[in-house]
């Protein structure tokens, strides 16, 4: 429908792939890198080689930055998910005095410089005796993510016609039953995208951890002293391995929707 | 909502700002107080007189908000055409494409950034095209310059503007759009009139939150603008850590602060104006 | 390795009450140090941590990076579970300028013999690093500075570091002054020499990995860096000549507690040991402090090291005092001048 005449057809199909190109081509020079036999990041690589990925594997340390890593990117989106989804929709759909305000406390953490941040919050967390505590990475970075999930899913909620949830509890359901069978159904594709957001957002935040982790390793802190020290394709090796990973997750939960028919737009 | 009880629904924020009081706000405070205190003298305004005195600091940030808002728009331009070919894509199509946009998501950015180092420079994959193509006989400097810096920051900023604004294209009803049209709406006219509104809140959000974003990258100028990019966040590494002046640095932040508040202020009014 | 510990603890503690001076305190079983992490942590522990934990049995817990916020933060806190934080020379100073280490009870360390500028009344002075020219292997060599900084006779590109402290020294002595009447800087004259070659200078490089790599992948010819990082390697070629020394210290922090100062302390006891300090320079190629150190390095090697007597004699030492004193002014220049770029 949009774009029917050939014109709006041509123009947005090619920039739709030069966008997908441009956001491509990292992958593709990364993972070529990861299989190279040099010791600096060159491309093409002169040789094959699995010697980076046996590194990573080999090496206790990188084993730990990343079970660390992929522990509170979880249990930190999770959390966020739920705070930030919560206080999303009650922003929305609320109507206490102060809401611009709260909204705007709630965005505080992207808008403060995060150098500061890691300051902050290493005072905070030191105060309370969470310092260099997995709980106080958690702590940390789920704030870090909120305003990602609040954004996100504030404008998915405030899309949904309120009308739909006000029929159902009409008929009598309740609010559990309203949110669990109504609310985020419709939601579902912007639930994904804040889960995603926050999730990468703590997988990959380097500023605050360095400063908060103390002695956990995760695997971006990690990255980046080394960046600091030498450059090594490892961490080429830890990309693409996460690459593969996301893959195949998503052929997973690709496979799982489409069983259940789920794949089509829906009426909203 | 049917009733107006000034307290209602406030059950649902009230966990997480509890939660951002004791862990972000007051620790938050207490930083950017030291931009208002010197230890012998007390509450004191002269560190932001220092900063009018010599305003090089203030230059540094109003070239970050420059860089950030043409990062901003070089997003819409390229993210806006690719939501919306992702919505007319067949579903098959459309988990490959959804899935390219997330996937770059994984690569650390510490990688994504040397990548471009690879395809960017000198000896790069961009200039060794160019030049096999016969378009240019010497390298043209993408690098170390705002140049890379923005193409960097597009390329790690992207996904941002194009999930939220996919999510909320695609939860748009084609009957709509087939309504306009057998009333004898042309295609352009449905796009500006009927579409585009109805796309304009996610937009908004999502460059507003992509700009907030690029003023505050780090990574990205540090490694890809080689020095000759000075962003407001390695400027504040370099007084808390290097220097160091935390006075100066958390009088710097406040101003960044109130600053990014007055727009996402403005972007609040917009959109309580544009919505029902 | 825990049996190993439990039997040095036992054999340790007699030790550790010796040094209580009769007083009955708690000891340390494990103490906590902020250093740089990568390879430099890794020498720490192969070179000085091994051989103390060997003799005292008390762990050694290590935490990085070490940026210098996160001390003052530390002791804003009013944390004292860290005794020890690595600080670069400026670093020390401003750390001591704000009240944030002790002073070292040198007479608890009794080390053994050091060069005087690594005994520093605020840190034990562990690692020599040097920054100095390079050159990808087969261009035009340098012989000083005033070589490097001539992009007529000595074409190419340029990475130099983007600190003020070693751009602004070395553009100073290209123009002819010498180490000894460096300082206090002339900072008009340094500015000039920067401006007049800036378009030669393709990179300022913050993190110490990105230079060696842009002589690499040949976008830069010449580069300014971390000795370390270049030494070594044949694609490229160095000089000591006109080079910077300078230190990383060990200092204790504000408010730790006794008894894990008396264990700091013998740590860095191990740290002036000229064995272990041979040690660490097989992990990455930067020196202790010992004067005696020569005789234990490879003999082959000695050009790569900081403090071997060939390449002492034609470096100078970092004046950290004087950019205590000024670096936040210079600063200022600094950031106007990148704007410039």
């Amino acid at each position: 429908m949009i774009g029917s005449s050939p014109w709006a057809r041509r123009f947005l199909t090619t920039v739709g792939i030069f966008g997908l190109a441009f956001l491509t081509v990292p992958l593709l020079v990364v993972i070529p890198m990861s299989f190279s036999s040099a010791r600096a990041l060159t491309f093409p690589p002169p040789g094959l080689s699995l010697r980076w990925y046996e590194t990573f594997f080999g090496d206790a340390r990188w084993m730990e930055a990343m079970g660390t890593s992929a522990t509170v990117a979880l249990i930190s989106s999770v959390v966020s998910l739920f705070l930030g989804g919560l206080a999303a929709y009650g922003l929305r759909r609320g109507a206490f005095v102060g809401r611009g305000w709260i909204e705007a406390n709630f965005m505080a953490p992207l808008i403060v410089p995060t150098i500061i941040a890691a300051v902050a919050l290493y005072l905070g967390l030191a105060k309370v005796g969470l310092l260099g505590s997995l709980i106080g990475l958690v702590v940390a970075h789920t704030i870090l993510t909120i305003p990602l999930v609040i954004m996100v899913l504030g404008v998915a909620i405030r899309e949904l016609d309120i009308r739909i949830e006000q029929v159902a509890w009409s008929l009598g359901a309740s609010w559990a039953y309203t949110m669990r069978k109504v609310v985020l159904p419709n939601l579902a594709p912007s639930v994904f995208a804040a889960w995603i957001f926050a999730f990468i957002g703590s997988f990959d935040e380097v500023i605050v951890t360095s400063f908060i982790a103390g002695k956990y390793e995760t695997v971006p802190k990690k990255m980046f002293n080394e960046l600091i020290l030498e450059v090594n394709p490892t961490i080429t090796a830890v990309a693409t391995l996460l690459i593969a990973f996301t893959i195949l997750a998503l052929a997973a939960v690709a496979f799982i929707l489409g069983r259940a028919g789920k794949l089509r737009p829906t009426l909203s | 909502m049917t009733r107006s009880a000034p307290f209602e629904g406030v059950g649902y924020v009230a966990p997480l700002l509890v939660l951002m009081f004791v862990a972000f706000n007051a620790p938050i405070a207490y930083m950017l107080g030291f931009g208002f205190w010197e230890k012998s003298r007390g509450f004191t305004l002269e560190h932001y007189a220092g900063l009018l005195e010599a305003p090089v600091y203030l230059r540094v940030l109003g070239n970050t908000m420059r860089i950030a808002l043409v990062a901003t728009l070089a997003n819409i331009l390229i993210g806006y055409p690719l939501a919306l070919w992702m919505r007319g894509l067949g579903s098959r199509a459309r988990m490959i494409a959804l899935a390219l946009v997330v996937l770059p998501f994984w690569v650390s950015l510490l990688v994504r950034t040397y990548a471009w180092i690879v395809v960017l420079g000198n000896g790069g994959l961009v200039n060794r095209g160019l030049q096999w193509a016969g378009l240019t006989d010497a390298p043209v400097a993408f690098l170390y310059n705002e140049v890379g810096v923005t193409i960097g920051m597009a390329n790690v900023l992207l996904p941002f503007l194009v999930l939220p604004l996919f999510a909320a294209m695609i939860r748009i009803d084609d009957r709509l759009l087939q309504a306009a049209a057998s009333m004898g709406a042309p295609p352009r006219m449905i796009f500006w009139k009927v579409f585009f509104p109805l796309t304009l809140p996610a937009l908004a959000a999502g460059a507003l939150l992509v700009f907030i974003l690029s003023l505050g990258f780090y990574v990205t100028p540090a490694i890809l603008g080689g020095g000759r990019v000075p962003m407001i966040s390695n400027l504040l590494d370099t007084l808390i850590n290097q220097i160091p002046r935390w006075e100066q640095a958390s009088a710097i932040s406040t101003i960044l602060l109130v600053a990014t508040l007055l727009i996402f202020a403005a972007y609040r009014r917009l959109d309580r104006r544009a919505s029902p | 390795m825990k049996r190993r510990a439990f039997v040095g603890a036992a054999a340790g503690l007699p030790a550790l009450s010796i040094l209580g001076s009769g007083h009955a305190r708690a000891e340390a079983k494990e103490i906590r140090m902020i250093e740089a992490g990568g390879k430099s942590g890794d020498s720490v522990e192969a070179g000085y941590i091994e051989p103390f934990t060997k003799k005292t049995g008390i762990k050694v817990v290590r935490e990085s990076p070490n940026p210098l916020g996160k001390l003052r933060a530390l002791v804003e806190s009013g944390q004292t579970s860290t005794v020890l934080m690595e600080l670069g020379s400026g670093g020390m100073l401003q750390a001591r300028n704000l009240k944030l280490i002790e002073p070292v009870d040198w007479a608890a360390v009794a080390p053994q013999p050091m060069f005087p500028e690594a005994k520093h009344e605020y840190g034990f002075g562990y690692q020599y690093f040097s920054t100095i020219m390079a050159w990808r292997a087969g261009a035009k060599a340098p012989k000083t500075w005033a070589d490097f900084f001539n992009t007529k006779d000595f074409p190419g590109k340029r990475c130099l570091p983007d600190y003020a402290n070693y751009a602004l020294s070395f553009a100073l002595l290209s123009t002819g002054v010498t180490p000894d009447k460096l300082f206090p800087l002339d900072l008009d004259t340094a500015f000039k020499r920067l401006n007049e070659i800036k378009k030669d200078i393709a990179v300022w490089w913050k993190a110490g990995a990105q230079a060696p790599q842009l002589m690499k992948d040949n976008e830069v010819q010449y580069a300014i860096c971390w000795s370390g990082r270049v030494v070594g390697d044949p694609a490229f070629e160095v000089n000591f000549a006109g080079g910077m020394a300078d230190l990383s210290y060990f200092t204790i922090v504000k408010n730790s507690k006794p008894e894990d100062r008396a264990a700091a302390y013998k740590l860095m006891h191990e740290m002036s040991i000229a064995a272990n300090q041979a040690k660490a320079a097989t992990v990455v190629s930067y020196t202790g402090p010992s004067p005696d150190l020569d005789a234990l390095l490879p003999k082959n090697k000695l050009g790569e090291y900081p403090t071997s007597k060939q390449n002492k004699d034609v470096q100078w030492i970092e004046n950290a005092e004087w950019w205590a004193t000024n670096g936040e002014a210079v600063n200022q220049k600094w950031e106007a001048f990148k704007l410039s770029l």
